[in-house]
């Protein structure tokens, strides 16, 4: 009896572990449908970044109120790795009834921009080859495992929901449906807030319902298309909000967005024909660089006006003139003086005339420090800056007193005349 | 059959007369309250809903599921076992012509019927409040899965009691049992958020297997793994459990 009650204690016991072990191998081996939708992102960004030489990318979105359309947005982006050229084609539909629709075309040579409501050919010739940036690959970043793992937490049981189907040809489609019980109480509270925040924001004109009491993420959907090869064809997002405006009238606001992938490796871009068109051309500097372009036309002489505020008005008392007697990319010489008109004199102080030389800090794009001597033997510090954007300089070293109304300014234009 | 059944009235009627009981089901009323609270002030504060009529319910439960039932789970489990170790009463209950499975099964059987007794509790007064405090948003489908996902809940609650009247066995005070326990829990809850795709193996995660049962599409696979890995530790934790109980000389 001792015997079998033994056996019968041992015999459940394994029972109960060799079920859990099963069932748990089981449980880890097998994939749910949101796994496969992360495999599939993830392959699609590598391939995009990586293996495709051209591929169109199309999204789509549209606003709904009670199915009357508030706005909508269509974007097609054709993309050519190897050439490094990018097409795209936008037309919207905003809030306030207005559309738009412009088109843009780069390449490594060239960006060229139109739209619907000036027909103007914008043509952007670079100055060097530009490098583009392709399409870079978000899960190869460092943070990106970091990054899953918080998704993976917040997202935690709602991934059941998540359901896959394969079909005869091999492809997929995932489906995943969240309706108002289903969505957790807390995370539906903070997103129906956020979004009732986001709506009635500032579109006082808009033709936006205000929704201002009950409202609640009534339901989200999404559908995602896989083709044999595992790469995302397309996904469909649908979001509905339920809300009362003031008068106290239901509206249930619906976002749609639609993002498909299409033409892999069979998309061409092509640049646009600009023969018989009004055509507006510009040569762009390249801003780009740690060293300022074309460093010889800041030789020569730059200036400003020394003002004083005297009874009530500003009155020219002088002028602040830099003369650059040298400059490469490595360094720049020059000297700074200050002229009087006659009857001003008393203002000059002892940084008026003063002469310096600079080396630029490395990769600090036209920044420089100096020493400088005046005209007595003194010696102090200062910086000057290059501003590219601006054709001006920026000087600081010399005293800046503000005695007697004087006016203290740094910037210095050219003097052309 | 009816010396067990004696054993369970006996059981129950000792776990009736404590003031934990009381104290477990007060606290839960008390979430009830404070929960209707919050949302009818989210929904005045805020413009927001907050929940509709079903989705208060659901709301409660995923607040008392993770928090107050297993804390009260644990502490009647421990005051049966621990409790009556120490005040020797065991021995008393051992004396009777009831063989020791009994008394075991018996005493399980009692925390069980605690558990389900407060998840109807908590439903039908969840429900109340929903019905006339939130706006109705209630369909037989949704109102049907409430009422299953608070039925459901009672299996892995089960499961967490017999893990803690296996380690009231093991351990002899019932005060280090509690705080094993509570550290278990702690330590599985961080662990399943750490490396989530072996979550289907805590216990804890599944304490919301329930959501399992809102899925749209019903995911009947998934359903029956975690209630093989359930049913898993629960005969493991009984055997085991009831091994040390037998053993026992008081």
């Amino acid at each position: 009896m001792k015997l079998k009650k033994k056996t019968a204690l041992l015999a459940s016991f394994t029972m109960g572990a060799l079920l859990l072990a099963t069932t748990a191998l089981a449980d880890i081996a097998s994939k749910s449908g949101y796994e496969e939708l992360k495999d599939a992102i993830k392959l699609t960004a590598e391939r995009g970044s990586e293996a495709f030489d051209s591929f169109t990318l199309d999204f789509s979105m549209a606003m709904k109120d009670n199915g009357k359309t508030l706005m909508s947005g269509n974007e097609t982006k054709k993309f050519d790795r190897k050439t490094g050229a990018t097409e795209s084609l936008s037309s919207n539909v905003n809030l306030n009834g207005y559309t738009n629709s412009s088109q843009t075309y780069s390449d490594t040579k060239t960006m060229i921009r139109v739209s619907e409501s000036d027909p103007t050919y914008y043509v952007t010739e670079f100055s060097k080859e530009r490098e583009i940036e392709s399409f870079n690959n978000p899960f190869k970043e460092e943070e990106a495992a970091d990054v899953e793992k918080i998704i993976d937490a917040i997202v935690g049981s709602l991934k059941d929901h998540v359901v896959i189907t394969e079909k005869d040809d091999g492809s997929k489609e995932i489906n995943g449906s969240l309706t108002e019980v289903q969505i957790p109480a807390l995370v539906n509270a903070v997103a129906s807030f956020q979004l009732k925040q986001e709506f009635n924001g500032n579109h006082n004109q808009s033709n936006m319902p205000k929704l201002v009491k009950d409202v609640f993420v009534k339901q989200v959907t999404g559908t995602a298309k896989v083709n044999k090869d595992g790469v995302l064809e397309s996904i469909l997002g649908i979001a509905v909000l339920s809300g009362k405006d003031e008068q106290g009238a239901i509206h249930e606001i619906s976002v749609d967005a639609l993002i498909t992938v299409t033409d892999i490796n069979s998309t061409t871009v092509t640049k646009p024909d600009l023969t018989g068109k009004k055509v507006v051309r510009h040569l762009e500097r390249d801003y780009s660089g740690s060293e300022i372009s074309n460093p010889e036309k800041y030789l020569g002489k730059f200036k400003n006006d020394i003002l004083i505020e005297k009874d009530g008005k500003f009155v020219k008392i002088g002028e602040r003139i830099i003369d650059i007697t040298h400059i490469d990319t490595i360094k720049v010489t020059g000297q700074y003086h200050e002229e009087f008109k006659p009857g001003f004199e008393e203002y000059a102080t002892n940084t008026s005339e003063l002469s310096f030389s600079a080396e630029f800090i490395k990769d600090q794009r036209g920044n420089a420090n100096f020493e400088y001597t005046t005209k007595s033997g003194v010696k102090g510090q200062g910086n000057i800056y290059f501003d590219d954007y601006q054709g001006k300089i920026n000087f600081n070293g010399m005293n800046t007193s503000y005695e007697g109304g004087l006016m203290f300014d740094s910037t210095f234009s050219p003097d052309l005349d | 059959m009816v010396v067990f059944q004696a054993a369970l009235l006996n059981e129950l009627e000792k776990l009736y007369k404590k003031k934990k009981v009381l104290v477990g089901i007060l606290l839960s009323l008390a979430v009830i309250v404070i929960g209707q609270l919050v949302i009818v002030g989210v929904r005045s504060g805020f413009g927001l809903r907050g929940t509709g009529s079903v989705e208060f319910p659901m709301l409660v439960l995923s607040v008392v599921v993770n928090t107050i039932l297993p804390l009260f789970t644990a502490l009647v489990t421990i005051d049966s076992f621990s409790g009556e170790f120490t005040q020797n009463s065991m021995r008393i209950t051992l004396t009777r012509p009831v063989s020791r499975f009994k008394v075991y099964t018996a005493k399980i059987m009692a925390i069980v019927l605690f558990i389900l007794g407060a998840l109807l509790l908590l439903l039908v007064f969840s429900l109340l409040a929903g019905f006339i405090f939130n706006t109705n948003s209630a369909t037989l489908d949704s109102l049907g899965r409430t009422v299953f996902s608070y039925l459901v809940s009672l299996f892995p609650m089960t499961v967490l009691a017999l893990a803690i009247a296996l380690l009231a066995n093991i351990l002899r005070s019932g005060i280090a049992v509690f705080f094993v326990s509570i550290l278990t829990f702690l330590g599985l809850t961080v662990l399943s958020v750490l490396f989530s795709q072996y979550s289907g193996l805590f216990l804890t995660t599944h304490l919301d297997w329930y959501n399992l049962f809102l899925v749209n599409s019903f995911p009947l696979l998934k359903i029956l793994r975690q209630f093989l890995i359930m049913l898993g530790y629960g005969i493991m934790f009984f055997t085991a459990g009831f091994y040390i109980f037998d053993k026992k000389e008081f």
